[in-house]
């Protein structure tokens, strides 16, 4: 069981210590069942700490903003973040740390266990509820959720609203931590790629209507870009500046600005950018699914991604986020890749 | 009576050995396909995906990424690395429903113009029963 006291307690004396800048987790929002983000700098606000199966978000985005900011700054603050993080996450720890795009002390992670469990897809439990609203929700005891309504606590199994890739999740525990708080639980997946079938085993026209269908919707707002703690770059390709030739314009400028894919939101530009989000993130995703959360068309990006990291299992034997210290996925090669595709 | 449908055909070469294969092939008056739109990058692992999406996107029927033979890489393990990347690539755009013949991979030395000109023929004949590529074209 995850004690949250523990939690509060670790984070006030790390912070009381001075061992951290700051500490990221979670607290409870104003605004209805999830938590927002917290930035905690005084150890008598840790009291805000909060985690339960609503903490959805993937706190390391917030990594990226950190390193920005120090870069920028004289004389930076050399001691490390305080972050929380769930099992997916901590994974994201590590490709980040994989990378380089952050050392490992620069984060003093503070790991909590899922618990057997996961976290809680929304839209199931809303729709489990039929309208109650939840006011709170709690981890059980038997790999169920606490769900306080405002007619009194009703027990939902964990399998019934569990987030979409949670039912898939391989580490239900942080894989690196500095302190762990709650169990290394590990519940058994038959196939971590099952969600994928439904799409694969139609037939490639059934599949292409599929994925234009959804693809055409896309409004291009970016907020699956802005979301992934994995898309860090300082100038993104989907970012075209308008850019105007001119007589006086040098070959240089012309040659490094090129307009890949277009902005208007037409099937034939949202593709581009999709495959471009997709391979980018291949052998980096860690399935966090925030990017399928946030979009407001109900694209299901996470079925790229996945599906990427299903050829990086089957055909290259690549486990994403489960050690930094090996060589990225794109990055490196073994002599016996199959190759059964060139001529 | 209609013409016959004739594919566009973007072909990545490298400098190293496509490009010199199918440069072989040219001087040694070899007959194959004109449907082929050579570009000559240094590697074949420099082919970025997105090379690869921009193609379909502004109207390629079929994409050919073509290296030396693995081995042989002028850079030693470039096209270890292209191999890799260009599995993915198919395998995305397989996913999303695109015809899988419409984006190949061929590994081509320097001295195999005859290999070249057979590359291109087999693709151009598997592109033609398939029709113009129009799922990733841009319509505007």
């Amino acid at each position: 069981m995850v004690n949250l006291e523990e939690l509060k307690k670790e984070a006030s004396q790390i912070l009381k210590e001075g061992k951290v800048k700051y500490i990221i987790g979670f607290q409870r929002g104003s605004n209805g069942l999830l938590p927002v983000p917290a930035f905690i700098k005084n150890p008598k606000d840790v009291e805000k700490l909060v985690w339960d199966p609503t903490c959805v978000y993937n706190l390391t985005l917030f990594l990226q903003d950190e390193k920005r900011k120090k870069t920028k700054e004289k004389e930076p603050d050399e001691r490390p973040v305080g972050i929380v993080v769930k099992g997916c996450d901590s994974r994201a720890i590590n490709v980040l740390l994989q990378e380089e795009f952050i050392k490992r002390d620069d984060v003093y992670v503070l790991g909590v266990s899922c618990e057997n469990t996961g976290v809680l897809d929304e839209k199931k439990l809303a729709k489990k509820l039929k309208g109650k609203k939840a006011k709170k929700v709690e981890f059980g005891a038997n790999d169920d959720f606490v769900i306080t309504t405002e007619d009194g606590n009703i027990k939902i199994a964990a399998q019934e609203v569990l987030a979409e890739r949670c039912l898939e999740c391989k580490a239900h525990f942080p894989v690196i931590y500095d302190v762990l708080i709650g169990e290394k639980t590990k519940r058994n997946v038959e196939n971590p790629f099952k969600s994928l079938e439904k799409i694969e085993s139609l037939p490639p026209e059934e599949r292409w209507k599929f994925w234009k269908e959804q693809i055409e919707k896309c409004i291009r707002c970016y907020a699956c870009r802005s979301v992934c703690p994995m898309c860090y770059c300082d100038e993104c390709v989907a970012d075209t500046i308008n850019f105007v030739v001119t007589p006086d314009t040098s070959a240089e400028e012309k040659a490094q600005k090129i307009k890949w894919l277009e902005k208007s939101p037409v099937s034939s530009e949202n593709f581009v950018y999709h495959f471009v989000r997709a391979i980018h993130l291949a052998g980096r995703c860690i399935d966090c699914g925030e990017c399928e959360r946030v979009c407001p068309l109900d694209i299901p990006v996470r079925f790229l991604n996945k599906k990427l990291e299903k050829e990086a299992k089957e055909l290259f034997d690549y486990d994403v986020g489960f050690d930094p210290d090996k060589p990225s996925l794109v990055s490196s090669f073994k002599d016996d890749d199959p190759e059964d595709f060139i001529r | 009576m209609a013409e016959e449908f004739e594919p566009k055909i973007v072909a990545f070469l490298c400098k190293w050995c496509s490009s010199a294969g199918s440069d072989l092939a040219g001087v040694s008056r070899m007959q194959y396909p004109p449907n082929v739109i050579p570009i000559t990058v240094m590697c074949s692992g420099s082919v970025s995906p997105l090379y690869i999406f921009s193609a379909f996107n502004k109207g390629a029927d079929g994409v050919l990424v073509s290296g030396c033979h693995p081995g042989d890489c002028h850079y030693i393990k470039g096209n270890f690395y292209a191999r890799r990347r260009i599995a993915l690539v198919k395998k995305l755009l397989e996913y999303v429903g695109l015809e899988p013949e419409r984006f190949q991979m061929s590994w081509i030395s320097a001295a195999e113009g005859v290999k070249y000109t057979k590359v291109i023929k087999d693709f151009v004949q598997e592109l033609k029963p398939l029709g113009p590529q129009k799922k990733l074209r841009r319509t505007q």
